[in-house]
């Protein structure tokens, strides 16, 4: 699992965008709980100024710059603005020494835009009766206050709803990605061939669990046909191969029996020769479903694969010496035991011993050779003759598939199949490789997904 | 002529087996049911019994411990469809003493027959003479009329197994599997090629042949006449 993964995930992804969904919500919340309490506190404000100036003046105009000054002096909190001027506009007391320029003397409170008084504040300026002009003002301190107050909570509960929102998506997202990975494991051994392997369901029944029920199903439809179709081959081998037999005894009879001479002589032999062919044939592809449909576990033992190469090599060479090839070993003799079935193993190796001498022409060379590894031991048998070309290696894998020069060749055409067989029985890998010139093939004996 | 018994519930491959042995001079009783069989087997009456490892009633395999917990010791050739090397191994534990497929060549079944005969009525001995070709069996030494013939290990096995059935068709399935002891099909042209060099040792130019091809079966050696 990469971390790039984690916030493509759908829970990821659905996680986010609630917690996006939120915040805007908090924010609304938040702005109109702001705008209530402004308009509130504005309206209070308004209220005390409007009444400032009534208990100001309830002196008439003789107290009334003793009691700006006493205003003034009473105001330790310094939230308050007083102003008196004459009726040309000249100070004569108050903490204010000029009138706001922008501001009409009507005596409705309104929101001052002077540099020296606080921004937001609210204030009034009021012609008195006998000419002077009298401004009162308040503070917005508490507005500003309000607001950073409302700022400051938003700016932590938001930062705290991303943090806590990405951490919940991420917690969210891991238990699926894990289980996709799990899906992922058994889906990758599926699709290496393994027989049998299943997504794994869990008991939630959700989203997840119904894809993996329909992977599953359509894994069983697909391993029924591949049964079908592997029984009706070998079903069809075993049908054929009966009354294959009754012809090959009547023209053994018959080569035995008359006294056939010359040309008819041959023709029977000839017949004979071709029945065997196909017999060899049908052989090879029961041989080919016996082993796959094998569990012989049981039949695996530790073993040397260096006596199962000297033996092959004893069983070929004679073969080699007539058809003029090389047959030469490189064994290493501190190659690892296997756990492994020595006789199929036997048979795998003498197949791809068989094929190579077949492929290689007179005065070249096969050689058979045992390499140690770090994840096992590795057995090659490589020739030097034509080679596969890149491109038809995979198929010289198949049933039946002979490279086009090599048709004229005796043989089953099966004899890889059979190696690939054995080799997937043991959970061993089969490669083809360019041996420069001609063709290397390789039975890794460690199981399969070490190198992985 | 030894009698041979055959049990085997198909009737097709019964009369089949009748008539093929016929051909190679056995006479052969067919039985299709395992019970009856295994009580015609306890009679003493046969040389060597065929028998099916799958019947309906008492399966092959029943009647081969039955047989050998009689303390009845003839050879026992089982045949059956199942060919895996497990159950080959089964039938051969069990305590029969050759195995073979369904569907096989009938003159392969004769010829197993005559070799399994062959083995229990061979008495132990130290040399093996066939005409004028003599193996020593100790020394592992094989002289031709006086010659010595130098064997590798793996020739003097093929050689002994070729002499001790002298006289009588090998083919090359039943000298693969003597031989190198492997069930599986090593392609004919392998084990010609290993007579084709025992021929060029035992029969030496100006020397009577005595290893045969014999044509569609497999091979034989016999004293020249």
């Amino acid at each position: 699992m990469r971390p790039s993964e984690l916030w493509r995930t759908t829970p990821f992804r659905l996680t986010m965008m609630y917690g996006a969904v939120f915040a805007v919500a908090v924010l609304a919340l938040m702005g109109s709980i702001y705008q209530q309490t402004a308009g509130y506190l504005t309206r209070q404000i308004d209220g005390i100024v409007v009444s400032e100036v009534r208990s100001l003046t309830l002196g008439g105009a003789e107290h009334l710059p003793e009691r700006v000054t006493q205003a003034v002096a009473a105001d330790t909190r310094r939230i308050e603005y007083y102003g008196l001027f004459s009726a040309e506009g000249v100070w004569i007391g108050g903490n204010v020494h000029s009138l706001p320029p922008a501001l009409p003397i009507d005596g409705v409170p309104r929101a001052i835009r002077t540099p020296n008084l606080q921004p937001g504040s609210r204030g009034l300026a009021e012609r008195m009766p006998w000419g002077e002009i009298l401004f009162v003002g308040h503070d917005a301190l508490v507005l500003t206050e309000l607001r950073t107050i409302i700022v400051r909570a938003l700016a932590f509960s938001g930062g705290l709803a991303l943090v806590l929102g990405a951490a919940a998506a991420a917690v969210l997202s891991l238990r699926p990605l894990r289980r996709i990975d799990r899906l992922r494991e058994a889906s990758r051994a599926a699709l290496q061939g393994e027989v049998g392997v299943r997504l794994p369901v869990s008991r939630r029944r959700d989203e997840i669990d119904m894809l993996a029920g329909v992977a599953n199903a359509m894994m069983d439809e697909s391993e029924r046909l591949l049964w079908e179709v592997k029984s009706v081959g070998e079903n069809v081998a075993h049908d054929l191969r009966t009354p294959l037999n009754r012809l090959r005894a009547l023209l053994y009879r018959v080569s035995q029996e008359t006294k056939l001479a010359g040309p008819e002589r041959e023709m029977v032999d000839r017949a004979l020769a071709e029945t065997d062919e196909l017999l060899t044939r049908f052989r090879a592809l029961q041989r080919i479903g016996e082993i796959e449909r094998r569990d012989r576990i049981a039949f695996f033992e530790p073993m040397r694969l260096q006596s199962v190469l000297e033996h092959v090599v004893e069983l070929h060479e004679p073969s080699a010496e007539d058809r003029g090839v090389d047959l030469a070993t490189d064994i290493a003799q501190d190659a690892p035991e296997v756990r492994a079935d020595p006789t199929l193993l036997f048979e795998a190796v003498s197949n791809l011993v068989d094929n190579a001498l077949k492929f290689t022409p007179r005065g070249g060379q096969v050689r058979v050779r045992l390499t140690v590894r770090p994840e096992g031991p590795r057995i090659e048998v490589a020739d030097n003759g034509p080679g596969v070309p890149e491109a038809e290696r995979d198929a010289v894998l198949h049933r039946f598939y002979r490279v086009e020069r090599t048709r004229t060749e005796p043989g089953s055409g099966l004899g890889l199949s059979i190696v690939t067989a054995i080799a997937r029985l043991h959970h061993f890998t089969l490669a083809l490789e360019d041996a420069k010139p001609g063709l290397r093939v390789a039975l890794n004996c460690w199981p399969r997904g070490v190198e992985a | 002529m030894a009698k041979i018994l055959a049990i085997e519930d198909d009737a097709t491959t019964g009369k089949e087996i009748v008539a093929e042995l016929a051909q190679s001079g056995f006479e052969t009783e067919w039985v299709a049911d395992g019970r009856e069989g295994l009580d015609r087997a306890l009679s003493g009456d046969f040389a060597a019994v065929i028998l099916d490892r799958l019947l309906p009633g008492v399966d092959g395999l029943a009647i081969v411990t039955a047989l050998r917990a009689e303390g009845i010791d003839i050879p026992v050739l089982m045949i059956s469809a199942l060919s895996d090397v497990d159950e080959r191994i089964r039938g051969l534990r069990a305590g029969g003493d050759d195995y073979m497929t369904k569907p096989f060549a009938s003159e392969e079944l004769a010829a197993r027959l005559e070799v399994l005969l062959r083995r229990r009525s061979a008495a132990p001995r130290s040399t093996l003479t066939v005409g004028d070709l003599e193996l020593d069996l100790f020394s592992r030494a094989a002289h031709r009329a006086g010659a010595e013939i130098r064997l590798m290990p793996t020739e003097f096995k093929l050689l002994e197994f070729m002499m001790r059935n002298s006289g009588q068709v090998l083919t090359r399935t039943m000298i693969f599997e003597a031989i190198w002891g492997y069930h599986f099909d090593p392609g004919t042209n392998l084990i010609d090629v290993h007579l084709g060099r025992m021929r060029r040792k035992i029969d030496r130019p100006g020397l009577a042949p005595m290893i045969h091809t014999i044509r569609g079966a497999g091979y034989e050696i016999r004293a020249p006449e």
